[in-house]
């Protein structure tokens, strides 16, 4: 097995806030490999933006890595300089951003943008604009070479995401995140994206980290998801082995939740009741105990991660045990 | 955009119109005959004549304020009582030197209020930024006059390093740019502390913004950020700060002419009050209103054409 | 019942005023304001009481001197005591400017309210008034008119007050538009609540924190336009005692003497820094965005 894309090793991040100490991932350990696309799976509050800020270097003041590796390209990137990150930022490591409306500058032309961030090449400006029109083609914005004079709010929210990607595709990373690129985009959009991401992924074979509560996106485009509570890795493997064969309560009751699983018509769509914990105030045990269906003596202890098979992890005390309750 | 500079010169018209309209009512509402309230009690029976007969002061009072108007734009704005010179005339002769004044008091400010506030909002919270605070804070309301005459007496008068008195020999040009030195220090001061301010704030929200993530995650150099991509955006408050703040400019120039016996607009109204020479009185407070609606239209006009948003009609 | 919600509101307003001082005191440029806005006032309020010479009293034998243990400030061209004509003209200063800006408040909250709150063309008419009043330079205007009708305290409050309304007045007429559309003034309305309660009960108490921010802005700026127009000749006659008629005498003087210049303007700095710094906590205090930040 080749060396992952990225190595998330035991990854703590918390924050300093006037009520203590924020603890925002706990142990976090992720693996991506090459020319994977990973999901991570989760509500509000779980980490993801936290995991990404960390990835990227790019944390809030207040926010101190407590523990923890993240291997990227034979080096620790919580202990490179960042002048080493910055110039790993839009080369090795792109990102695209949950909010297409606010991910471009409103004064200066896209094509601008474009060209501004392959200030790195050198190549002439011409070659720079015939690139950024290359791309823009390749996500599907037609007659491209005119568009790219044209300022961020000549554009719908579709089409600035693809711009978002065109432009984090352009320097043909290593690791594209994207951060639930598709949530603010109405369902035929989203998959008219998701589709083109995948052949992007394809052609210029990028391992792609790809954050979302969407459960049925993420079914269709990655092979490999992950499934985050509360600051914690609660469950992960391969897409088939997660969905199909749920083990932690928590992932069981997402899918049941989600209403792209939804057989019979209802009026009340189910949720899981009760809210995430304090993570100032955290006890000791599973962090899900608390909302667990299944909670019992047990789950006062933090449960270890117990594998169901290579790829197929979970921690919950349950698994190992009888599991039909 | 077209469309928008037509509406915004609209405004401006009918701004002036109403200003002057109620200028000339204020000028009749003045107890005793409007005659008098404008020329005072100098005027020669001649000027009086013709004053009442070009003010059509038998006429009914909206007649009396479109005469006023089409003289107004004929530029006529009156004689000068005593020379019998134009007004218009002679506010032109000063102007040049009050505008002079603005003009390099709030340039020197623009820099290094933009600068101090730009390096506050990137080093924000530094010992550099909260000095730069209280300075910021403390020098703002001072009155530029208490400014003018504290710099005066300290380095003028004791230390003798620049002039006192006027604007310099006329053609001399580094004689009358080391004349403006002091002057425009004082003038600017207060501004320098009100940009920089603005300048943190606007550049702080900025910052925050989602397209800054977006660069810092493709790796461009801190500087792009800061200046290309974030003051670009966070310096159009300060536009219309600036066009706005003429108004103020030239309040401050008044006293600031008056401390350093400089020729201007500011000095020439207070010598008119002094010998009751109104007409030259109102010309020059007609002609300062004038001014600060053009810069506040002007102000306005360039901060569209900086935002394409406004400019392509968003 | 009813004497509880009145005895409830009645704490509730108690304490958020109190909260405010908590917060102002805990803030250093806050405490600098308040104790330097603070002296100022008691100095002014009890004047005639502290001052160790009668402001206006000639003594031409003992003047144009400098600071002495006699004189704290030293004396001016008429032998009359700068000191005690500095805490009279603290006292000039502040008739002037509590009269312009609560007239300008009081007018400026009306119009606001009713120009945020009243039919469109309405609103268009009293905004154009603002705008038109705006473009006049503060001091030509006051110039003007001061040349029409001759110097006078009466002159320069009227002028002060009539250009200042146009600020405050705009403040109030963005709240109550940004407040008029809020749900539940819209609840009150169809529970039939006249307009008058409205306006007294909701918007009045939301308006007053940033108009008292805007207040203590704009007292310096106040004081130090009726400083300049004395200064000018244009404002308080002689020989009441105003900091801006100190500043012309020691102008006339500068070559003989700094002390009238220096004794003139070291009050009116202090009284600007005082109510800038205590305006400042006070904004930082009342800006529900800010609130909770903490340091």
């Amino acid at each position: 097995m080749s060396t992952p894309t990225l190595d998330i090793r035991n990854l703590s991040v918390s924050y300093s806030t006037p009520r203590g100490e924020l603890k925002a991932l706990r142990n976090v350990s992720i693996q991506i490999p090459n020319k994977k696309i990973v999901g991570i799976v989760g509500e509000s509050g779980c980490g993801k933006s936290t995991l990404i800020s960390a990835i990227s270097k790019l944390m809030a003041t207040n926010a101190t890595v407590k523990s923890g590796e993240i291997e990227f390209h034979n080096s620790d990137i919580l202990k490179i300089s960042n002048q080493q990150m910055s110039e790993l930022l839009g080369t090795d490591i792109s990102l695209v951003f949950q909010d297409p409306m606010q991910t471009h500058n409103p004064v200066l032309s896209i094509g601008r943008q474009m060209v501004d961030i392959q200030f790195r090449d050198r190549l002439s400006k011409v070659e720079k604009y015939n690139r950024a029109s290359e791309m823009l083609s390749l996500v599907g914005i037609p007659d491209a070479e005119e568009r790219l004079k044209q300022y961020p709010f000549e554009f719908s929210g579709g089409m600035r995401q693809r711009i978002a990607i065109a432009m984090a595709l352009m320097a043909k990373p290593s690791l594209l995140i994207a951060d639930e690129p598709t949530t603010a985009l109405d369902a035929t959009l989203e998959v008219q994206i998701i589709k083109r991401l995948r052949e992007l992924q394809d052609e210029i074979g990028c391992s792609i980290l790809f954050i979302s509560h969407h459960l049925g996106v993420i079914a269709e485009l990655c092979d490999e998801v992950v499934v985050m509570y509360a600051g914690e890795v609660v469950e992960s493997g391969s897409v088939r082995d997660v969905f199909h064969s749920p083990a932690h309560p928590y992932t069981k009751a997402l899918l049941e939740c989600d209403p792209g699983h939804i057989k019979e018509k209802t009026r009340n769509l189910p949720t899981i009741p009760g809210e995430i914990p304090d993570l100032v105030n955290l006890s000791t045990g599973c962090v899900f105990a608390e909302r667990c269906s299944k909670k019992h003596d047990a789950c006062e202890e933090r449960p270890q991660f117990s594998s169901l098979n290579t790829e197929h992890f979970v921690a919950c005390h349950l698994t190992g045990q009888e599991n039909a309750l | 955009m077209i469309g928008y500079i037509f509406k915004r010169l609209g405004l401006a018209a009918i701004i002036t119109v109403l200003a002057v309209t109620l200028l000339f009512l204020i000028i009749h509402m003045i107890p005793g005959d409007p005659i008098t309230t404008m020329l005072g009690p100098r005027a020669t029976p001649e000027l009086r004549a013709a004053l009442e007969e070009r003010m059509g002061l038998d006429k009914p009072l909206p007649i009396q304020i479109v005469l006023f108007f089409t003289n107004m734009l004929r530029g006529d704005l009156g004689t000068d009582v005593f020379s019998g010179r134009a007004v218009t005339a002679i506010v032109f002769g000063q102007l040049p030197y009050t505008l002079a004044l603005i003009f390099v008091s709030i340039t020197w400010a623009a820099i290094l209020g933009i600068t101090l506030g730009c390096y506050s909002a990137v080093n924000r919270n530094s010992l550099g930024d909260r000095l730069a605070g209280i300075l910021s804070v403390s020098v703002i309301a001072v009155p530029a006059f208490v400014v003018s005459l504290y710099s005066l007496l300290l380095f003028a008068v004791k230390l003798k390093w620049f002039p006192a008195i006027g604007a310099g020999e006329p053609g001399n040009l580094p004689d009358q740019i080391w004349h403006l030195v002091l002057p425009s220090l004082a003038i600017g001061l207060s501004w320098v502390g009100y940009i920089a301010r603005l300048v943190r704030a606007s550049m702080l929200e900025v910052l925050g913004e989602g397209h800054i993530r977006t660069a810092r995650a493709f790796g461009l150099p801190k500087s792009w950020i800061t200046y290309k991509y974030a003051l670009r955006l966070a310096i159009l408050p300060t536009v219309t700060v600036i066009g706005v703040g003429m108004g103020f400019l030239l309040s401050a120039a008044v006293f600031t002419e008056i401390v350093f016996s400089r020729p201007g607009l500011g000095k020439l109204v207070i010598d008119s009050i002094t010998t009751r020479n109104y007409p030259v009185v109102m010309g020059s407070v007609l002609f300062s209103t004038l001014i600060f609606v053009a810069s506040t239209t002007l102000a306005d006009i360039i901060n569209a054409l900086l935002d394409p948003r406004t400019r392509k009609g968003s | 019942m009813t004497s509880d919600v009145g005895k409830m509101n009645e704490t509730k307003s108690r304490s958020e005023l109190s909260d405010i001082f908590y917060h102002l005191v805990r803030d250093p440029l806050g405490l600098v304001g308040l104790i330097i806005v603070g002296l100022i006032v008691f100095s002014a309020i009890f004047a005639p009481w502290i001052v160790p010479y009668d402001p206006i009293a000639m003594n031409i034998p003992d003047r144009m001197q400098g600071p002495s243990l006699s004189h704290l400030a030293g004396t001016d061209q008429l032998g009359r005591d700068t000191f005690s004509r500095v805490i009279m003209g603290g006292r000039v200063a502040l008739q002037v400017a509590i009269p312009t800006i609560g007239g300008a408040i009081t007018i400026g909250l009306i119009l606001g309210m009713i120009a945020g709150y009243g039919p469109k063309w309405l609103d268009n008419v009293i905004v154009l008034l603002f705008d038109t009043v705006r473009s006049f330079p503060t001091v030509m205007f006051a110039l003007a008119v001061v040349a029409l009708v001759g110097p006078s305290l009466n002159t320069v409050i009227l002028v002060i007050m009539v250009t200042s309304i146009p600020t405050y007045g705009r403040v109030v007429r963005t709240l109550t538009q940004s407040l008029r559309n809020s749900e539940f003034i819209e609840a009150e309305r169809s529970l039939g609540a006249s307009v008058f309660r409205i306006m007294r009960v909701h918007i009045l108490p939301n308006v007053i924190g940033p108009i008292a921010v805007l207040a203590a802005m704009d007292i310096p700026t106040v004081i130090g336009l009726e400083a300049g127009l004395s200064f000018l000749g244009m404002g308080v006659k002689p020989p009441t005692p105003s900091w801006g008629s100190l500043l012309n005498d020691g102008y006339n003087l500068i070559r003989n003497t700094p002390w009238l210049i220096i004794a003139g303007g070291i009050p009116l700095i202090l009284t600007t820094l005082g109510f800038t710094f205590l305006g400042e906590a006070l904004r930082d205090v009342v800006d529900p965005k800010l609130r909770g930040r903490g340091k």
